[in-house]
């Protein structure tokens, strides 16, 4: 089998939480706990988990925009983590990122164009006149007009914000682009137009997503594969398909039964799952869904399940759960 | 969908909305332009267009106010009105040294420490705003003026010295805000370099705070330049309003008012309008204020 | 909703402006709409297209200025709120008519205890003294679904998570027994499965007290599954008002219609492109002449372009204003 684009390694994040008058670490907030999957060329992974399941802080990790406590991030087989900060500037070229806000994430005081330009000026790509052309470029591919080059932020709305947003992740021609909520904070008829061209440039550039959202149906629309967090770990791991049709983890089947559907009188099947998601500061023993999940067994609340692959026609279908493998014993 | 989807859009300067804020504020106005005309008094007597007669005896001892002389002369026969212009300089100065100096310098370290928060270049910028603050304020200025014996500079170090706490206590707050925002994250996922992203995307957003700590400074300054030199610790070439109030103490015992109230209302004037100022620029740039 | 039913709320013509540096923006254009008893109603639209401005004006807390009511009148089982005094307004709000808002945080004082704060509802309002009022808290808890109301009750707000924090307001809002809840985006700010909980306790208590709810929301699908009616509004209109059934299966105006396509949604299939609707909201201070969708509309004429349509009643409950309604191919 040839490398992975990105291969994620038992990645570990962990937030010392102080207290007390000395700032002593008294307890550990943990954001990411063993995470491991991989992304093949041009693939979009999404990865979808209710806010403080520890998405965002795994699509930093994996940038290293935030240092991981243990674990490793391989692109194209070579160590992000291992990298020595001097050498981080020719692996940024290869990832970008897309962020959540449209609001906080353009600089207010620099114009369009210099954005846009930026990390072309960084990693010192062209001519001057070459680097204007290709920002040209961008915003064409971001279906900007040229008009809007010399303009501030706060003159564009959320949708045009988040193109601009995009065009800056593209200027470098990256492999792969971690997108965190980048469609979340937007308005449902803006939403499905840069959905659309999130779609356009993964089919016409080639580029590998991570896809990181809270809204299942966001989710299917742009990935190939998903991953469901919870509390830090991966509990449900399969291609796109497998897991919409055949959901098998009890947290993956509540969260799909929750989304509220456009169409009146098909109610929804009555799935609520009771509570709300414990700390990560203090999760539960052995499972930690066991709290909320309506099939809870003895051994879930003392053992940890490992994944258990419950593929059907040779397709991995990856489910960290007690109720699934045991019986093949 | 790209064509019609920035036609629309009102262009809009980044400042143009402050100074249409600013331009409908009457307390702003009227403070900006008596601010103005101490400005061009002190421009003046700086260039020598007038004032320049300050330590020449022109008449007698404590004349009353004519036409002559608008508010009098003093015990040894200075024009009163000459040397309160003359001192409209020497305040400008001081307060433009300072406020400019405070602010770059707070800036600067606030930035920094804002920016590496948790690491030990914030705690050691923070100890040092620690200690520089628990000084008694005019004990310090004593010890530095002592320190640097004749130094006619004395008492700017001593107050730069103590006012960038403020500010860089207010520029570090803002940047440790400012530097989770998402583009300050971008720049990092970019690979632009640290000092870069202080300077090009975390300073330029602290500016208004810059400037209203800077108006306030500027303040603080021409108050304490006042006190300093009434307790002789100040300006010592020259005149100023504190000197003027100085000398003015075995007058006024005397029942001659003239110089301790042309000195206290050339002040009282400028700080109120300074201070009036200073809010107004503070509403104006406030994005939350409609 | 029986037709010989009297509407608890009548909502007729009503304008609000509000006065901006740029000029004088009508975030509601001419809004009418009847709510009554029992019902629950879903104001949907997208952000600036006037369903927030229109929830906040019938409890009178428009913030004025810059905000103004300039025209129209808000009938409330007989009386006008528009024209009555602020001593009136506050009377009814909070026991009559309730609120309940996005992010519960902004909403409650944080200094203050939930005790403290929901006692203080039921002494002004209810006339109880602070021991009733709160044993009556206590049950009040009890019934939004929160777990040991009898230790919660002392906590303070930022104790509490996101969908606990939204039970406490909705037990706020629900303790002097309102005829009408007015929910602005009560579960946007919540993750989808709390979501799921909070609707199903908003629905649950609306049975219990006899009351109407207006659910003000960008959500479709929370509308599909809560509501009786839906009203849609675009730029400060209502362009389309139905019952829940005929809204979503055959939408007449054609934004509604656009709306429903694009949302992304469950599918049985992938598909690779998401149908849109192209542009982008028109801003408040540039609203195109004529029908103020017609520049996004795919069925737009020269018609819709020099005049507005109006909104016109299609059956006793529907309304739709406009000119070439999409039609029901299904007979």
């Amino acid at each position: 089998m040839s490398t992975p684009l990105l291969e994620v390694r038992d990645l570990k994040k962990h937030f010392p939480v102080k207290s007390g008058l000395f700032h002593r670490t008294t307890a550990h907030l943990r954001a990411v706990d063993g995470v491991s999957f991989t992304i093949e060329k041009g693939r979009t992974l999404g990865l979808v988990g209710e806010s403080g399941c520890g998405k965002s802080t795994l699509g930093r990790a994996i940038l290293r925009l935030l240092e991981p406590s243990s674990g490793d991030v391989l692109l194209n087989g070579t160590s992000i983590i291992d990298t020595p900060r001097s050498g981080m500037l020719s692996l940024r070229r290869k990832m970008q990122m897309i962020f959540q806000d449209p609001y906080s994430s353009l600089s207010p005081r620099r114009t369009v164009a210099q954005t846009i330009r930026e990390p072309l000026d960084v990693h010192s790509i062209g001519t001057p006149a070459e680097r204007r052309q290709r920002v040209d470029e961008l915003l064409d591919v971001v279906s900007m007009g040229l008009q809007v080059r010399d303009r501030y932020p706060h003159e564009f709305s959320g949708g045009q914000r988040q193109r601009i947003g995009i065009a800056r992740a593209l200027a470098l021609n990256p492999e792969f682009i971690v997108a965190d909520e980048p469609v979340s904070a937007l308005d449902v008829s803006v939403q499905s137009q840069v959905l659309n061209l999130i779609a356009d440039l993964k089919r016409d550039l080639g580029i590998a997503f991570l896809f990181i959202s809270h809204d299942l149906a966001v989710i299917q629309h742009v990935s190939d594969d998903v991953g469901v967090m919870y509390l830090g770990k991966l509990v449900e791991f399969a291609s796109a398909e497998d897991l919409y049709r055949n959901p098998k983890h009890p947290y993956t089947r509540a969260l799909i039964a929750a989304i509220p559907v456009p169409e009146p009188g098909r109610k929804r099947a009555r799935l609520i799952v009771k509570g709300e998601v414990p700390s990560p500061i203090n999760p539960p023993s052995g499972c930690p869904f066991h709290t909320r999940c309506a099939e809870v067994k003895a051994i879930c609340r003392s053992e940890l399940p490992a994944a258990v692959d419950v593929g059907e026609g040779g397709r991995s279908h990856l489910v960290n759960c007690h109720l699934y493998g045991k019986a093949s014993d | 969908m790209s064509g019609q989807s920035t036609a629309a859009i009102r262009r809009e300067g980044l400042w143009s909305k402050a100074v249409y804020k600013f331009s409908r504020d009457r307390a702003g106005l009227v403070s900006l332009a008596i601010v103005s005309i101490y400005t061009i008094v002190a421009l003046g007597a700086w260039g020598g267009l007038w004032a320049t007669e300050w330590a020449d005896v022109t008449g007698g001892k404590w004349m009353p106010v004519s036409s002559e002389h608008w508010f009098g002369t003093n015990i040894i026969g200075q024009d009163i009105f000459q040397r309160a212009l003359f001192s409209t300089r020497t305040t400008f100065e001081v307060g433009f040294v300072v406020a400019l100096l405070a602010t770059a310098v707070g800036a600067l370290l606030g930035a920094v420490a804002g920016f590496f928060s948790g690491s030990w270049i914030d705690e050691i910028a923070l100890w040092m705003m620690g200690v520089l603050d628990s000084i008694p304020f005019y004990l310090f200025v004593a010890a530095i003026a002592f320190a640097l014996q004749d130094n006619p500079y004395a008492m700017h170090v001593a107050m730069i010295a103590t006012f960038w706490t403020t500010v860089a206590r207010l520029v570090r707050g803002e940047v440790i805000k400012l530097k989770s925002l998402e583009y300050v994250e971008a720049a990092h996922a970019i690979g632009v370099p640290e000092i870069v992203i202080i300077f090009r995307h975390i300073l330029p957003n602290t500016f208004h705070i810059l400037l209203v700590q800077g108006t306030i400074t500027f303040v603080a300054a021409i108050k304490s330049e006042v006190i300093l030199s009434f307790l002789g610790l100040g300006v010592k070439e020259g005149m100023s309003w504190g000197l003027m109030i100085s000398e003015s103490t075995m007058e006024v015992m005397a029942g001659f008012f003239n110089n301790f109230l042309a000195a206290s209302a050339f002040l009282f004037v400028l700080v109120m309008a300074f201070n009036m100022f200073s809010d107004a620029l503070q509403d104006a740039l406030d994005p939350k204020k409609v | 909703m029986s037709s010989d039913q009297q509407p608890l709320l009548r909502v007729r013509d009503l304008v609000v402006e509000f006065n901006t540096e740029a000029g004088v923006a009508r975030a509601i254009d001419g809004v009418s709409f009847d709510i009554y008893p029992n019902e629950t109603v879903g104001l949907v639209g997208e952000s600036g297209c006037g369903k927030t401005v229109t929830g906040l004006s019938i409890l009178g807390l428009i913030p004025s200025p810059p905000g103004k009511i300039v025209q129209g009148s808000i009938e409330f089982m007989g009386r006008d709120l528009v024209s009555l005094p602020e001593e009136e307004l506050r009377n009814i709000r909070g026991s009559e008519i309730s609120m309940i808002f996005q992010e519960p945080m902004t909403a409650l004082n944080p200094v203050f205890t939930i005790e403290n704060q929901m006692t203080d509802v039921l002494t002004r309002h209810q006339g109880l003294t602070r021991r009733q009022a709160g044993k009556a808290a206590i049950e009040m808890l009890d019934k939004v679904g929160i777990p040991i109301p009898e230790q919660r009750i002392k906590e303070y707000p930022h104790q509490l998570s996101g969908g606990m924090r939204q039970r406490v307001m909705i037990a706020m809002a629900l303790s002097c027994g309102p005829k009408l809840l007015v929910a602005d985006e009560p579960t946007t700010a919540l993750d989808v499965t709390t979501q799921a909980q909070v609707l199903e306790q908003i629905s649950l208590l609306q049975d219990e007290f006899h009351m109407a709810v207006i659910l003000v929301t960008h959500d479709l699908g929370v509308v599909a599954e809560t509501c009786d009616r839906g009203i849609v509004m675009y730029c400060g209109n209502i362009i389309e008002s139905a019952d829940i059934n005929s809204l979503f299966n055959h939408p007449r105006h054609p934004y509604t219609e656009g709306l429903l396509n694009s949302i992304p949604r469950l599918r049985e299939k992938k598909v690779d492109q998401l149908p849109i609707i192209p542009g982008r909201v028109p801003d408040l201070f540039h609203l195109p002449e004529g029908c103020r969708y017609g520049d996004r509309c795919n069925r737009v004429t020269d018609q819709c372009r020099q005049t507005a349509p109006l909104l016109q009643s299609v059956t006793e409950h529907t309304a739709v204003s406009c000119f070439h309604p999409v039609t029901q191919t299904s007979g």
